[in-house]
């Protein structure tokens, strides 16, 4: 397998969105996360429609408590009485709202990075490479909760710490293959030219890579959804909004526990799992799509390194190791050809 | 050469301390005019002079009376000597002291999960990759995508409600007699366990997944190599080619891996040791956050953070012991 | 091939082993609770932490003060309901005149008529320059009270305890935790005293003209108080009295009595109080995770047939972290009780439950909206200018459906509280004329409207009043717990077309409302109670200044009057005036009274007997500790004597 190949690829794979959603559509597994996708975006804007009460309205209060029943089809909540079935589709708008804004911001800022480190080389290389390994070793979840002590409880200071973490594992991937495509030929010509370095990057760089960062939005949006839940389950979220992560917490001091109200708690659980393995099929499926050589079989186990932003790093090391394997003692019994990526 | 290699790594890991070291003592003044009004005492029925002595003695006891500049330095002159500051908790302890207490108690949860993953996760990853396309490798990839879209955090809960309250086998919080009352005896071990089941589990279960599919996909590539190929070529039985060969080569990309999760290993139970009150690091942080006690935050947080570096260190160190080829500026 | 069964069952190996480990533990599990025969109180505690350090004055946080009551004691204790002192250290006191008398009636009483005419005196306060009246109360101690290790309690244990809470020189403000401002002993900043207030045998007693016999020199202590009667009160009640002969050695200027450094002696004396109250702390069983207190078996007062005052021999005062894993303990019978007032949403789940005891007690804090009439200059706006005007904040108190407040937010579980916001069980003193917010609440409504639209005739397409064409809003400061609440007081003065929205009270000063007054309403629990009528009402009706402005009302007919009412030393017109105030306060509409919450608390009764509901407090109360029976496992009956009866020995 040359990976370096499939990922060029990857990159010239032609075709608008319009082809690629259809694309999608023809991939069995792919259809199902479209599917599941667009219900829950569909969920999220219609959410006034379809709740039959509403969570924020207090008059529309019933009795705390309450067991699921025709009129709640999921019961009440114990602390405060609203129907829960209505929280779980107010819920959508809030985990769908974060996890795609975190996600496109951070498409932004890494692509942005990434290309620059790439392309630019020397310095801004070196610099923000070694920033990325300063915010690689500081532990996320203790210094998001640092951060919302200091800025206030809201959503917006969580998608700004979100993203000021999460665009590195995007900026290392683009860098990668920037500096495999900073060596094509149509770019060399472009130097030879004279067109600036602006230019290039935004007019042919960028372009070659912005499958890949399709690719990672959408399964970085799935990771941020989880993590979003997380950070609500923990309190730090604004305290008017209802979301997933929030009705966990709620269910949980509020003792669901106790009453042995398991469906509070398994209905927001049940909301994330769809939301995150929507976005993840689509994922997996649209890479396979750019990269038909790489099998579905190994795609999850991909998609689980990526998660921890090690899946790219792993591939490209794999190519340097090539490089010197090649040059490597053919008697050398020893040789991995997948090796692990570097940081978690 | 290897060993300008390794100097290079220390080095390097040295200097993203130090950068860590720097924005640990800025980002607790972030936004705020005056860092030592959290330890005035309230002003009671002082007048505004008193409460300006009062103050102004304050900020000399904590030392805030002197530049950030000099702050910063007593600051790195504190940490020479391992002294990570004194928490704003009613009887000053010493943050050190207080990480002390809790971090074997973290270790527990995680160096256990991290066993379990790694021995359950080593072995239906290897049946996964031997049985190539049966039912056992397909359970195995929708199980990991099951696993990876169910926050850890849920399981948590669901187990702890099940297992806990319906069932009653595992205690559904901790006893917060545990701590207290251990002594190393063989009962008091039973009982940190049992306190420890439900949380292991739930972290255990993405642990799992994980390692099965990293080493499935090791031992997959490793099968397809010309040695594999020429060892069962030459007749050995399937148990020494397994054992053999491609095992201990597969065991070099997963020891990076495990090398990796150690650096996750402290911080990441935070959630989880919330949720059954497991008096561990995590917990320590959540508390010191509701009390807004800042020393006690940020020294934990670079606790952690010197941790991971000290972990990325040595996972990269040993990666170049045992992989030969992995070399800078080799001679060829 | 050999291989499959080895693979197949391998990782049974692991599997089995880990549950083994886990399962194990399973028999194991031994709650004390469960199994204790003695007469120890297993108490939940629902905190972050416990303290490890129990000197009274280093910490008012959750059950630090509640065991610094019970290892230490006080001069008397208060009696909410008769407003008298009880006996604690010591047994008696009265004010003398200026020839060394008691002001006393032939009852034994204080004679507030003679008080206000003889017992007044003046001195000139060497710090304001100004001349203040004082009066001379005279303390005698119990000479049976004793420390736990064996001294005696003397007065000049008293003398060092109040002398070093105002000195800040030594103490590091600790004594700001007690209210100790109406002593006349003062200390300069540098720690010299520049005005004596307490008087001993040992300290100037004579020469200040106060005559001790030599047989009582170790029991009596004259104290300098400010002429108002509410400056014994906190005296006599707050500062727990501290052993001279183990601080003085130790408190010195580098290491304080309140000290945040403290060295290894100040240390050790933190981690082993030694107090004269009714119970010791034990050390050694004690830890991060749970405290034991034992029956000090020295301890001065019992009850009349001479048992200990005390019934409960041992309290294990146990950590829980979270609320809902201290009811299920309880719930399992893991602890006897919690410490904590729960939310009434919970009761339903001790239905029916024959071994639970639900306490659902009075509760003395009322929530309160309070509004901001009195912005400094940067923060008024046309809004808040609004809110000075009586007759806005009169139909936003008309407005207010208590009783809706009480059934939706606070499940049933709250009284309604006079606008007068003092308790109708303070018989002595409650106004009923006070109580004008109670009524027919469509007609309040109505009148609400009518009086608005005087004011704010034009209403915007959703019916919010304009002010000037733009629609009244005003946000109202609260925690996330005063959400729900807040929604509803929305709607309520959406009726009366007014509109209100939920703001986060921050964690740091500048975002909360004692920031300059930077808000436009808030919610406050405020008590008001005989004991602290003096201090409480000048705080939060009278003083100003400071950044913290509070946006306090200040009216001067009412300043005047409750100057009057806190300085008069009579106590018949003090209930008087207290009772003319509350009109007053009420019409001002500047707190309105939303509901006063029951506390309560849930007590097993399968070990103990006898509980008590007491106002005010949790079922974890000096009452039931005082009372309460074990049940002899054995027979299952109630062990002695039935609870209640016995008075106290004085």
């Amino acid at each position: 397998m040359n990976t370096r190949n499939a990922l060029l690829q990857v990159a010239r794979s032609g075709g608008s969105f319009l082809s690629l959603v259809r694309k999608l559509w023809q991939h069995p597994k792919g259809r199902i996360g479209l599917i599941l996708v667009g219900l829950l975006v569909l969920v999220a804007v219609l959410a006034p429609v379809l709740a039959p009460y509403n969570p924020y309205d207090v008059t529309q209060r019933a009795e705390k408590g309450l067991r699921p029943s025709l009129d709640h089809p999921l019961g009440t909540t114990i602390t405060t009485g609203q129907d829960i079935f209505s929280m779980l589709i107010y819920g959508t708008r809030v985990s769908l709202l974060i996890g795609i804004t975190t996600g496109v911001a951070i498409a932004f800022l890494g692509a942005l990075l990434g290309v620059m480190a790439g392309y630019i080389g020397g310095f801004a290389d070196n610099l923000i490479m070694r920033v990325v390994d300063v915010l690689l070793v500081i532990p996320t979840l203790p210094l998001i909760i640092v951060l919302t002590g200091l800025l206030g409880r809201s959503y917006f200071v969580i998608v700004l710490v979100f993203v000021l973490f999460g665009w590195t594992g995007l900026a290392r991937v683009i860098r990668s293959l920037v500096l495999v495509l900073k060596n094509s030929n149509y770019v060399k010509a472009a130097e030879l030219a004279g067109a600036s370095r602006w230019y290039i990057m935004t007019k042919h760089i960028l372009p070659g890579t912005s499958h890949l960062i399709i690719m990672n939005t959408t399964l970085t949006c799935a990771g941020i959804m989880v993590a979003e839940a997380g950070l609500s389950f923990l309190g730090l979220g604004d305290p008017t909004a209802i979301s997933w992560g929030k009705m966990l917490a709620e269910a949980q001091g509020g003792g669901a526990l106790l009453f042995g109200a398991w469906w509070w708690i398994l209905a927001p659980g049940a909301g994330i799992f769809l939301a995150v393995f929507s976005f993840m099929r689509i994922g997996i499926v649209m890479e396979e799509i750019f990269n038909p050589r790489m099998k579905a079989s190994s795609s999850i186990y991909k998609l689980f390194k990526h998660l921890n932003n090690d899946y790219m790093d792993e591939v490209f090391r794999s190519m340097d190791d090539e490089e010197s394997a090649q040059s490597a003692d053919p008697s050398d019994r020893s040789h991995p050809a997948a090796l692990e990526g570097s940081h978690d | 050469m290897k060993r300008s290699y390794v100097i290079k790594r220390i080095l390097y890991a040295v200097f993203i301390f130090f950068v860590v070291l720097t924005l640990n003592f800025f980002i607790p003044r972030i936004g705020v005019s005056d860092p030592a009004e959290r330890y005035y005492p309230p002003q009671g029925a002082m007048s505004e002079i008193e409460y300006e002595i009062i103050k102004q003695y304050t900020r000399e006891q904590y030392g805030f009376d002197v530049s950030t500049f000099q702050q910063y330095i007593r600051y790195l002159q504190d940490l020479t000597h391992f002294d990570l500051g004194t928490s704003l908790q009613a009887g000053s302890p010493k943050v050190t002291d207080l990480i002390g207490q809790r971090l074997p108690w973290t270790l527990v949860l995680s160096v256990t999960t991290l066993l379990i993953s790694l021995s359950i996760g080593l072995l239906f990853g290897t049946l996964a990759a031997w049985k190539r396309g049966r039912w056992q490798d397909t359970t195995l990839l929708n199980a990991s995508t099951i696993s990876v879209a169910l926050p850890a955090f849920f399981i948590a809960l669901m187990l702890s409600f099940y297992l806990g309250f319906e069932l009653e086998l595992f205690p559904a919080y901790t006893n917060p007699n545990m701590v207290g009352q251990f002594d190393w005896s063989w009962k008091a071990i039973q009982v940190v366990f049992n306190n420890a089941a439900l949380p292991i589990m739930s972290m255990a279960l993405g642990g799992i997944v994980g390692y099965s599919q990293t080493t499935r996909n090791s031992v997959i590539a490793v099968t397809n190599e010309d040695f594999v190929i020429t060892a069962r070529a030459k007749g050995l039985s399937h148990t020494t080619v397994l054992y053999k060969h491609v095992l201990r080569n597969a065991m070099l990309p997963l020891s990076t891996s495990i090398g990796m999760s150690i650096s996750g290993l402290i911080g990441g139970a935070i959630i989880i040791e919330q949720v059954f009150n497991w008096q561990g690091m995590g917990t320590l942080f959540l508390e010191a956050n509701s009390t807004k006690d800042y020393p006690l935050m940020m020294g934990i947080m670079l606790f952690l953070s010197a941790f991971a570096i000290l972990a990325n260190l040595v996972t990269e160190l040993f990666y170049v012991i045992l992989d030969p080829r992995v070399t800078v500026g080799d001679k060829r | 091939m050999s291989t499959k069964p080895r693979l197949r069952t391998a990782w049974l190996v692991p599997v089995l082993a880990g549950a083994t480990l886990f399962l194990s533990g399973c028999m194991n599990i031994d709650y004390p609770c469960r199994t204790d025969l003695t007469n120890t109180l297993y108490v939940g505690v629902v905190q972050s932490s416990f303290p490890t350090a129990f000197m009274p004055w280093l910490s008012r946080d959750g059950i630090a003060p509640t065991i610094a009551s019970m290892l230490y004691s006080t001069l008397f204790s208060y009696d909410d309901d008769t407003g008298d002192f009880e006996p604690s250290l010591a047994r008696d006191w009265y004010y003398v005149d200026a020839q060394g008398l008691p002001i006393v009636t032939e009852s034994g009483s204080t004679d507030y008529d003679r008080l206000e005419a003889e017992g007044v005196k003046t001195l000139t306060n060497p710090q304001t320059r100004k001349t203040e009246q004082y009066l001379t109360v005279r303390i005698e101690l119990d000479p049976r009270a004793r420390w736990s290790d064996g001294e005696p309690v003397t007065a000049d244990d008293v003398y060092y305890t109040l002398d070093i809470a105002r000195n800040n020189y030594l103490s590091n403000h600790a004594g700001a935790l007690a209210w100790t401002a109406d002593l006349l002993h003062l200390y300069s900043n540098a720690g010299e005293l520049e005005l004596q207030g307490i008087f001993t045998f040992n300290h100037g007693a004579a020469a200040q003209g106060y005559a001790i016999d030599e047989a009582e020199k170790d029991q009596v202590v004259y104290l300098h108080v400010r002429g108002v009667l509410g400056a014994v009160t906190s005296l006599f009640t707050t500062v727990l009295i501290l052993p001279e002969h183990l601080w003085e050695p130790v408190v010195s200027r580098d290491s304080q009595l309140n000290s945040r450094n403290p060295d290894e002696r100040t240390q050790s004396l933190y981690q082993n109080p030694v107090g004269s109250g009714p119970y010791v702390l034990d050390v050694e069983a004690s830890g991060p995770s749970q405290i034991v207190l034992q029956r000090n078996a020295q301890y001065h007062l019992t009850k009349d047939d001479a048992r200990p005052l005390y019934a409960v021999e041992t309290i294990n005062l146990i950590l829980y972290q979270e609320l809902n894993v201290a009811i299920y303990a309880v719930m399992q019978g893991h602890v006897d009780m919690l410490d904590s007032s729960l939310s009434a949403n919970y009761v339903r789940l001790f239905e029916g439950r024959d071994d639970l005891y639900v306490s659902a007690a009075e509760g003395t804090y009322v929530q309160t909206l309070v509004f901001n009439l009195n912005p400094v200059s940067a923060e008024q706006n046309p809004m808040r200018s609004l809110l000075a005007d009586e007759n806005v904040r009169k139909a936003i108190a008309l407005a207010v459906d208590t009783e809706m407040l009480i059934r939706l937010v606070a499940n049933g579980a709250a009284v309604p509280m006079s606008a007068g916001l003092i308790r109708e069980s303070l018989t002595d003193f409650y106004n009923p004329n006070a109580n004008i917010l109670a009524g027919d609440q469509a007609e309040q409504l109505r009148q609400a409207n009518a009086l608005l639209d005087q004011l704010l005739p034009e209403k915007d397409d959703q019916e919010y009043r304009l002010l000037d064409g733009q629609r009244v809003s005003f946000t109202v400061l609260g925690s996330v717990g005063e959400i729900e609440l807040i929604s509803f007081l929305e709607i309520q003065l959406q009726k009366i077309g007014i509109e209100i929205r939920y703001q986060a009270k921050g964690s740091s000063p500048e975002t909360t409302y004692l920031y300059t007054s930077r808000f436009d309403m808030t919610i406050q629990g405020v008590i008001f109670s005989l004991a602290n009528v003096d201090i409480m009402l000048n705080a939060h009706f009278v003083a100003l200044g400071r950044t913290s402005n509070y946006g306090r009302l200040v009216r001067s007919d009412l300043t005047t009057a409750i100057e009057e009412m806190r300085s008069t030393l009579n106590l018949h017109r003090k209930y008087e005036l207290l009772y003319d105030l509350q009109p007053a306060i009420a019409q001002m509409y500047y707190k309105v009274p939303l509901y006063s919450s029951e506390i309560v608390s849930i007590a097993r009764t399968d070990r103990y007997t006898g509980y008590e509901v007491v106002p005010g407090a949790t079922v974890f109360n000096t009452t039931n500790l005082q009372q309460i029976q074990r049940i002899d496992s054995a027979n299952g009956a109630v062990e002695s004597v039935a609870a209640g009866e016995g008075g106290v020995t004085r």
